[in-house]
């Protein structure tokens, strides 16, 4: 598979709320309070959103994530991602979606892209590329 | 990205349906009546029932698609495979697709990204699987090159 860096992602997070068992397994919402983003195409900062956290009973958790970003430029982007991570074997990746009206970042509709996720103290960071 | 091919995936498909238009674009369902799957690691058949590709044309000339198909493991386990995917490329190209027409899937961005669900102990590592797919879209059905994401 041929890729291309499309950004480094780094959010911020709040305390979790932890909603608890629910049918599909032990749901907490990571409230998303800011953060950056930088490539060589776009960069800007994070406004706010959230990630939907499910712990399966095998450990790992499903991911499903909505922020929306501003570029430095102000365009709005809105960005969603739904990811696995399995950190008894060190696997968080994501499959990042943006939608834009922002005709100059229109290429992000028209993409799809995986991260690479960390955990850091301070929230994850998120190295993504772009499949091409 | 480290990726390591995971199967390669063929399915057969029947005469798309066309839904018209609708909210978000142009809607079409395309059937799968069949196919099959092969890799280092499993291999198998598309069972038809229930299988079957949701498009929708945006206005901004980008495909969306939405598959969902089963598949059968030849030791018999049952797997739920789900991807969203987009295609989109030159209008001559997408033309010459639309007319069934052999072409280079080099001209013309077609990825997917599916995700599986199985209770199948020998297929369980599929279940925390991110993976990504190339597609060459033939005239009898699409053939998805599907790379797992290391």
């Amino acid at each position: 598979m041929n890729a291309r860096p499309l950004m480094r992602l780094r959010l911020t997070t709040a305390a979790t709320e932890a909603i608890g068992p629910t049918p599909h397994g032990m749901l907490s919402i990571f409230p998303i309070t800011g953060g950056s983003f930088e490539g060589e195409r776009l960069r800007g900062i994070v406004l706010g959103g959230a990630d939907w956290v499910t712990a399966g009973a095998d450990g790992t958790f499903e991911l499903d994530l909505r922020v929306t970003l501003e570029t430095d430029d102000s365009a709005l982007i809105h960005m969603t991602f739904t990811g696995v991570r399995d950190d008894a074997n060190h696997y968080f990746r994501t499959l990042p979606r943006f939608e834009t009206a922002a005709p100059k970042y229109a290429f992000l509709n028209r993409l799809l892209a995986v991260g690479i996720g960390e955990g850091h103290r301070d929230g994850p960071v998120h190295t993504i590329e772009e499949i091409l | 990205m480290n990726t390591r091919l995971l199967m390669i995936l063929r399915v057969t498909v029947a005469t798309p349906r066309s839904i018209g238009a609708v909210p978000h674009g142009t809607r079409r369902t395309v059937p799968i009546t069949g196919g099959d799957f092969e890799g280092p690691r499993l291999r198998g058949s598309v069972l038809p029932e229930g299988s079957a590709d949701w498009l929708l044309l945006r206005a901004d000339g980008v495909l969306e698609l939405d598959l969902r198909a089963t598949l059968r493991t030849d030791d018999g386990g049952l797997i739920a495979m789900r991807s969203f995917g987009l295609r989109h490329g030159p209008p001559e190209v997408i033309e010459a697709l639309a007319r069934g027409e052999a072409v280079d899937p080099a001209a013309y961005y077609f990825r997917t990204t599916p995700r599986f669900e199985t209770s199948h102990p020998a297929c369980a590592f599929l279940n925390h699987l991110i993976t990504v797919a190339t597609g060459d879209r033939r005239a009898e059905g699409p053939i998805y090159t599907i790379h797992e994401l290391l």
